[in-house]
C-alpha cells in the first residue's frame, strides 16, 4: 500500500521529502498520546524506528519510480527519433537528429534494412543535418550501416554534412571510400534520382 | 550432408539455399557451382539466401570466394534477397563481401546480370 501511495506521489509531482514527512508526521500524532504516559517509552521507540523504515521506503519506491518513468521516455524518445520516410519510389531517407551513439545506431540501421527489404527501394539517403558532432566512433556507425545497406543490394548516400563536421571529419582523417556523400538532402535526392534514371524536368 | 541444387535458366545459374547452411554443404556448394560453371560456360551466378538466417564468418567467406570464383569463368555473382539480420551480423563480422554484387531481390538480380550482358 505504501509502495502504491508512493509511486502515485512520484507521478504526481510530489517531493520524495513531502511523502516521507507525511508518513513521519505519524509520530507527532503518536507522542501527544506517550507524554501522559511514560511507561510507554519503550513501545514508542520501537514505534518510531518502524515508522523511519517506513518512511525511507517512501523514498526509495519514489526513486524507483522515477528511473521507471525515465527509462520509458528514453525508449519513447528512442523509437521517435528514427523514422525512416519514403522520398520516391525506390528511394527512402532516414533524417538523424541528435547525437548519435551506439545504441541509436544500431536502431537506425536496423529499421532502415527492414525499410529497405518491406519497400524494395535500392536508394537510401542518410541525413546528418541535425546530428551536431561526427567523431570517429560516429563515422564508423555511419560506414557500418552503409556497407548493411550494400550487402542487400542498395545504394548509400550521406547528406547534411555541415562545414564544421566536414572539418572536424578531414582532421580527424576519417576516410568515407567510396560513399556518396552530399551537401544537402535535395543534392543527395537528385543524385539518387539520376542512378535510378529518372529526370525532373519543368512542366 | 545437405545438396544445394544449381539450376540453369538461359546463360545464368541459379542458386536458391533453402537450409540452414553448414560448413560442408557450403564447401560441396562451391565445387558443384565451380563444376557447373566450367561446363557450362554461364554468364551469371545469383545466389538466392532469402531463406537463410544465420550466417557465420567461415559462410561469408565461402560467399566471397564464389564469387571470386565464378570471376575466374567471367561469369558475374548476385546475392539476392539477404535479410536485415544477416547483413548487420556479416559487417559486424568485417565482411563486406567486396567482388560480390548484391540485390534485394532475385528480379533485380537478374536485372543486373542482364544489364551486363
Amino acid at each position: 500500500m505504501l509502495d502504491e501511495l508512493s509511486r502515485n506521489r512520484a507521478r504526481s509531482g510530489f517531493t520524495p521529502s513531502e511523502t516521507a514527512l507525511s508518513v513521519f508526521s505519524l509520530k507527532e500524532a503518536v507522542y501527544e498520546l506517550v507524554t501522559e504516559a511514560a511507561d510507554l517509552v519503550p513501545e514508542y521507540l520501537a514505534f518510531s524506528l518502524m515508522i523511519d523504515d517506513l518512511g525511507l521506503r517512501t523514498i526509495e519506491t519514489y526513486s524507483a519510480a522515477r528511473e521507471q518513468i525515465i527509462s520509458d521516455q528514453a525508449a519513447s524518445m528512442l523509437e521517435l527519433s528514427t523514422p525512416v520516410v519514403r522520398l520516391w519510389d525506390g528511394i527512402i531517407a532516414v533524417p538523424i537528429v541528435g547525437t548519435l551513439d551506439s545504441a541509436r545506431t544500431q536502431l537506425v540501421m536496423e529499421k532502415l534494412l527492414e525499410t529497405l527489404v518491406a519497400t524494395g527501394a535500392d536508394h537510401a539517403v542518410i541525413d546528418i543535418t541535425g546530428v551536431p558532432t561526427v567523431d570517429t566512433e560516429v563515422a564508423q556507425h555511419l560506414l557500418k550501416t552503409v556497407s548493411a545497406a550494400r550487402l542487400l543490394g542498395a545504394e548509400c548516400t550521406i547528406s547534411g554534412i555541415r562545414p564544421q563536421v566536414a572539418q572536424t571529419i578531414v582532421s580527424l582523417g576519417i576516410e568515407f571510400g567510396d560513399i556518396a556523400t552530399k551537401a544537402t538532402l535535395a543534392d543527395a535526392l537528385a543524385l539518387a534520382l539520376r542512378q535510378a534514371g529518372l529526370k525532373v524536368v519543368q512542366s | 550432408m545437405e545438396q544445394v541444387p544449381i539450376l540453369k535458366i538461359g546463360q545464368t545459374l541459379f542458386v536458391s539455399i533453402q537450409i540452414d547452411l553448414q560448413d560442408e554443404s557450403v564447401l560441396r556448394l562451391q565445387e558443384d557451382l565451380a563444376e557447373e560453371l566450367a561446363a557450362t560456360s554461364a554468364r551469371g551466378v545469383i545466389i538466392d539466401i532469402t531463406a537463410v538466417e544465420i550466417v557465420d564468418s567461415f559462410i561469408g567467406r565461402m560467399l566471397a570466394m564464389i564469387g571470386q570464383i565464378s570471376r575466374l569463368f567471367d561469369a558475374e555473382t548476385v546475392i539476392v534477397g539477404m535479410r536485415p539480420a544477416v547483413a548487420i551480423t556479416l559487417t559486424e563480422l568485417g565482411l563486406s563481401l567486396s567482388g560480390v554484387r548484391t540485390a534485394l531481390n532475385a528480379e533485380k538480380g537478374l536485372a543486373i546480370l542482364n544489364g551486363r550482358a
